[in-house]
């Protein structure tokens, strides 16, 4: 599969999560690539984890959180 | 015409060009002549504590024709007396009072040998002094060159041994024989140095004859580590200026030096923050009139840039010089053939599918003829194929629009970091 074609599918493993309602909790990195800790925005009671590996998805991930963060902070 | 002249620390010259402390400024005939010919300024040819050459004391490694691409040599500083090389200073100064003069001084690390020395190359009206803490073989072994600059507080004291009695600028020339030449060149601003100046030679062994198994070169069949210098050292000594002209504690101007020999090798160093240059391999392999390329050139390209002094040129790319880690993650380029330029050789096909990441496909166009195209979905813009292409304007590296905000390594870390702080940790 090319580089591209994987980092389509677990982007859209993140988004597919994100969609159900699921926030970004946590990222923890590690030798494979990087768990990702969702948790419902709602509730915050459920949370499932993601085990994505390619360096374009951390970069995705990381750069959501980047611009939520932003766009946040203040000034 | 725009005006070439500099000042550095107060040392005027009549253009950003000097010859290097090295074979070429050994006499006062051959630095007249230069100053004809169009230098600006010279670096005299180390005067220090006496010395004895070799014999057969140069080699040169040629890469794929191109000789002399790196230059090796095992010379020591001056072997003349220093009352010849004074008289011919001060004959050379009367002569052109305005061109700079700067005696390279190397002696044992005592106060009062800097003391002797300083004083008495300054009683004959040199312009300023550069101490030589960068020579890497010979003098090393005695304590003197690279042996005192590769320690800072050695370079300090002697800066400041030197500063004691000098009444002219003091540079400080550098060794790049170490790991981190901003230490110092730290050092040599704390001894007093009123500008530094990099770099010396690289410690090197230019090769070994694989058919008599003598080093190149050998002195009689037993060779030492030389000194490296010439174009392939110009990476590494532009590096080296940029990194001391973008600390904040160094702030002291700086003469660049190493395998310069254009004149746009000499704009790359002054906006990468020197004052001016120095060269030396150029000039043996090429001779005196190079200059007049070097002076023609950059005086066109200042009036095309529509500056008026050379000046303007100094440090002007230096805050473009950043850490790894302040880099655009998110900045992307892709690589584009451009078919009409193709002259179908497939070094890029090669060099990607062998060593990047095999996303430059062949196909058959309408015609039937083979055509190389890149998946730039795929393309992680690594820029190989677009250096190993042997046309022009074969290969484009595009800039993509993502529309992805600009992010760098350390924002993304500290992001991550936030991110995680504020989450119940347990759970991880
Ligand atoms: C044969 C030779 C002798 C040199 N002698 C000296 C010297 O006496 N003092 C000194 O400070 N540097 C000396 N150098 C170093 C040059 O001044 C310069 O720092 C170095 O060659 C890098 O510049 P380049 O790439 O233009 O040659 C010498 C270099 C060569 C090749
Ligand atoms: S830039 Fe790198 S990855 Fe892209 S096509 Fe060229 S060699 Fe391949
Ligand atoms: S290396 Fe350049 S010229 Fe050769 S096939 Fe690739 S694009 Fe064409």
């Amino acid at each position: 599969m090319s580089a591209f074609a994987e980092f389509e599918q677990e982007k859209q493993q993140i988004d597919a999560i994100l969609a159900q309602g699921y926030t970004i909790a946590a990222i923890q990195e590690n030798l494979d690539g990087a768990l990702l800790h969702f948790i419902q925005a709602s509730s915050h009671a459920e949370r499932t984890q993601l085990q994505i590996l390619t360096a374009d998805a951390r970069k995705y991930v990381t750069t959501l959180l980047f611009a939520r963060q932003t766009q946040l902070a203040p000034g | 015409m725009a005006d070439l002249s500099t000042n550095l620390a107060g040392i005027r010259s009549p253009n950003p060009f000097w010859l290097a402390s090295a074979p070429p400024t050994n006499t006062g005939y051959q630095v007249q002549r230069a100053f004809e010919a169009g230098w600006g300024g010279a670096v005299w040819k180390t005067l220090g504590d006496p010395i004895i050459n070799t014999s057969s004391r140069f080699a040169a490694v040629s890469f794929n024709g191109q000789r002399v691409a790196g230059f090796n040599n095992i010379e020591l500083i001056t072997d003349r007396p220093l009352d010849v090389n004074l008289k011919e200073i001060y004959e050379t100064k009367k002569r052109f009072p305005n061109h700079a003069i700067i005696a390279s001084l190397m002696v044992e690390p005592k106060q009062e040998k800097w003391h002797e020395i300083v004083k008495r190359v300054e009683d004959v009206g040199v312009d300023g002094l550069e101490l030589n803490f960068g020579c890497p073989h010979g003098m090393a072994e005695r304590g003197m060159g690279a042996a005192s600059g590769q320690q800072p507080d050695l370079v300090e004291a002697q800066t400041h041994w030197a500063k004691e009695v000098a009444t002219t600028p003091v540079i400080v020339k550098l060794t790049p024989n170490i790991t981190d030449i901003t230490v110092v060149a730290r050092h040599a601003v704390r001894g007093g140095a009123d500008a530094i100046s990099m770099i010396n030679t690289i410690n090197s062994l230019a090769g070994v004859d694989i058919h008599t198994w003598n080093t190149i070169p050998h002195v009689g069949g037993q060779g030492a580590h030389g000194g490296y210098c010439g174009p392939a050292v110009k990476p590494i000594a532009l590096n080296m200026v940029a990194e001391c002209a973008r600390h904040a504690d160094i702030g002291v101007p700086i003469s660049g030096i190493g395998g310069i020999s254009t004149w746009q090798d000499v704009v790359e160093f002054m906006l990468m923050g020197a004052t001016g240059v120095q060269v030396c391999t150029a000039v043996m392999h090429h001779g005196f009139r190079i200059v007049e390329d070097m002076i023609d050139g950059l005086s066109n390209y200042l009036d095309e840039k529509g500056l008026a002094s050379v000046e303007e040129l100094i440090g002007r790319s230096v805050q473009k010089y950043s850490n790894w880690g302040d880099l655009n993650l998110n900045y992307q380029v892709v690589a584009r053939i451009n078919e009409d330029n193709c002259i179908n050789c497939n070094k890029c096909h090669i060099a990607c599918e062998d060593a990047s990441h095999q996303c430059i496909d062949m196909l058959t166009n309408a015609d039937g003829k083979s055509v190389l195209q890149v998946r730039e979905e795929d393309c992680v813009g690594c820029n190989l194929c677009s250096i190993v292409c042997p046309v022009d304007g074969a290969i484009d590296m595009v800039a993509i629009e993502n529309d992805l905000p600009p992010m760098t390594w350390n924002e993304r870390q500290r992001t991550i970091a936030s991110l995680n702080d504020a989450y119940n940790v347990e759970v991880m």
